[in-house]
């Protein structure tokens, strides 16, 4: 067993898929395994160990896919590490609450010392190369983004969530929704609030209205009554002005009318008569 | 007659009038007449002294012969004409008789009318006298219980109240307005009116008065479950924390927008004066109690 620890410090060097080939027969390496055992009924150190696994791997994939010539395998290596890493990335949270519990065995300090570990590991995850680099990167990408694009609140907002420097996970999609949803009602909000304004106009006009209309109505009632006391006298004059022209225009005084004009036609004949 | 000079229809009509040896009862039909056709040639000829005169005479005539409405008529006339003139004093004397020649038809509406007519033509002349006749003409109106056609009366005696700077009486008048709104059920004008007399108070920057109003206003019903009385607690309260934006942003709100515009001019100035110090004065008298309570 000493001897492939031995080959495996010479061979490192030269071979990076030899690593992968002793990670295989690791589990015949009777002194890791004795180190594994002693941190078995941690679980922290079970999950940090696989996580640690992974991310090695992870990495020896993507170096691969850089050196690939062919553009198909190495997008889908790159898709390959790019899935690895988001499975890591939700694995981290769990390693997370782990470190913060309390295990026998294990000192104060390792404990504080565990929190630690987890941040390196986040950020070890996110600096796997996962082919959509092009420059070089620092490490803590996350805040690096942020510095070079400045600070803007809504620039999430068109949808250019590929940048190298974000991984969506489902946490992060579920906050774009609620975000989104949000600034939706925001919108609606300041709507309805113009409504309940012009609402607001509306009533008080009503009740103004209202007032001015109560107050007509005794007003109406009085011209009612005076115009129905108008009508009435009017009706009276009519008929009696009916009763004086029908007498003036009874059949008898016409007649009378007649005769004497005729008499008068007469004498005025005569006088012309005698005249010439 | 027409035609004919007034003056000479004035000498006439005088001779019928006065009581002499040879006449012992005056001719007060025919004198009428004649008054009133000299009134109308003086007024054409544009002889308003002379014109005022007649129609006091005709009114006078009027009188006489029991026509109280012809006579008021011929006073109002007459009190325009002083008004022309600018002689004020007979402008408030016909006005009254005017309205005093209407009340004795039983017509209440039109006495009132005349009195408002007077005020409004006292208001820059003789203010106080205007508010006198405007407060009068809101009794004549209340008495015939006819509360209704006074809301512009109140409405015209506080703007007078307020350009003489005089706002507790214009509060008070403001509660008066409440109160006939109260009797004819105009719940929304009742609100206005106490909204618009907590708001005096706060302009004159009587704090304890306008808090003292408001709780008495809140007694009453309608005013409790109103917009206006939602309106006026988020003020004092504003105002009781020293919140000088709560306020100015308060005053543009819709409820103190749909007052009288008088009344809106002097919202969107509050708050006059410190506000601090009132947020100390009302510290202060909550300290006092708790050292009350220390001592018993």
């Amino acid at each position: 067993m000493v001897k492939l620890k031995s080959m495996r410090m010479s061979v490192r060097r030269g071979f990076p898929g030899v690593d992968a080939i002793c990670k295989k027969y690791d589990k015949y390496d009777i002194d890791k395994q004795k180190d594994v055992n002693v941190s078995g009924e941690d679980a922290f150190a079970r999950l940090y160990a696989a996580i640690v696994a992974d991310i090695d791997a992870a990495v020896q994939k993507s170096e691969a896919a850089s050196t690939e010539k062919n553009r198909a395998s190495a997008v889908a290596m790159n898709a390959e590490i790019r899935r690895t890493k988001a499975r890591l990335l939700e694995e981290l949270p769990k390693l997370q609450r782990l470190a913060l519990k309390k295990v026998k065995g294990i000192s104060k300090e390792d404990l504080e010392a565990r929190n630690d570990l987890v941040y390196a590991l986040k950020e070890r995850i996110e600096t796997i190369p996962d082919g959509t680099a092009t420059a070089a990167k620092q490490s803590g990408g996350w805040t690096a983004s942020a510095s070079r694009t400045g600070i803007k609140i809504d620039s999430t907002s068109d949808g250019r969530f590929e940048s190298e420097y974000f991984q969506p996970t489902q946490e992060s999609n579920q906050f774009r929704q609620e975000f989104e949803m949000r600034k939706m009602k925001q919108a609606s909000d300041q709507g309805l609030e113009v409504i309940a304004e012009g609402l607001d106009t509306l009533k008080n006009m009503a009740q103004d209205m209202n007032e001015e209309v109560d107050r007509q109505v005794p007003l109406m009632d009085e011209i009612d009554d005076k115009v129905d006391r108008a009508t009435s006298d009017l009706k009276n004059t009519n008929v009696r002005l009916k009763d004086t022209v029908n007498q003036l225009r009874s059949s008898r005084n016409f007649c009378i009318d007649i005769i004497l004009l005729c008499i008068i036609l007469g004498i005025a004949a005569y006088l012309y008569k005698s005249m010439f | 007659m027409a035609g004919s000079d007034p003056e000479k229809l004035m000498i006439k009509a005088d001779k019928l009038t006065k009581l002499s040896l040879t006449r012992w009862s005056a001719d007060w039909r025919s004198a009428t007449n004649l008054y009133e056709q000299a009134a109308n040639g003086f007024r054409l000829a544009k002889n308003y002294e002379k014109a005022k005169v007649a129609l006091e005479k005709a009114s006078k005539g009027q009188e006489m012969l029991s026509s109280p409405w012809d006579a008021a008529k011929h006073m109002e006339s007459a009190a325009a004409l002083a008004k022309e003139l600018g002689i004020w004093r007979e402008v408030s004397d016909f006005y009254r008789r005017a309205s005093e020649l209407y009340t004795e038809c039983g017509r209440s509406q039109p006495a009132s009318d005349a009195l408002a007519k007077g005020a409004r033509a006292l208001e820059d002349a003789a203010p106080d006298e205007a508010i006198q006749m405007y407060t009068d003409a809101c009794g004549t109106l209340e008495e015939d219980g006819k509360e209704q056609m006074a809301f512009d009366l109140y409405r015209a005696a506080t703007s007078v109240y307020i350009k003489l700077e005089k706002y507790t009486d214009a509060a008070t008048f403001l509660l008066r307005w409440g109160l006939a709104a109260n009797n004819c059920n105009a719940t929304n004008s009742q609100c206005k009116a106490y909204l618009s007399a907590i708001i005096v108070y706060l302009y004159a920057h009587d704090f304890k008065q306008a808090e003292k109003c408001y709780n008495d206003c809140s007694q009453i019903d309608a005013f409790l479950s109103s917009d206006q009385n939602r309106c006026a607690s988020k003020i004092l309260s504003a105002y009781a924390e020293g919140d000088v934006e709560e306020i100015k942003r308060l005053a543009q709100s819709s409820t103190i927008s749909n007052l009288d515009h008088v009344i809106i001019r002097l919202a969107r100035k509050l708050p006059t004066g410190d506000i601090s110090a009132l947020k100390n004065e009302a510290a202060n008298d909550q300290e006092e109690p708790l050292d009350e309570d220390d001592l018993t």
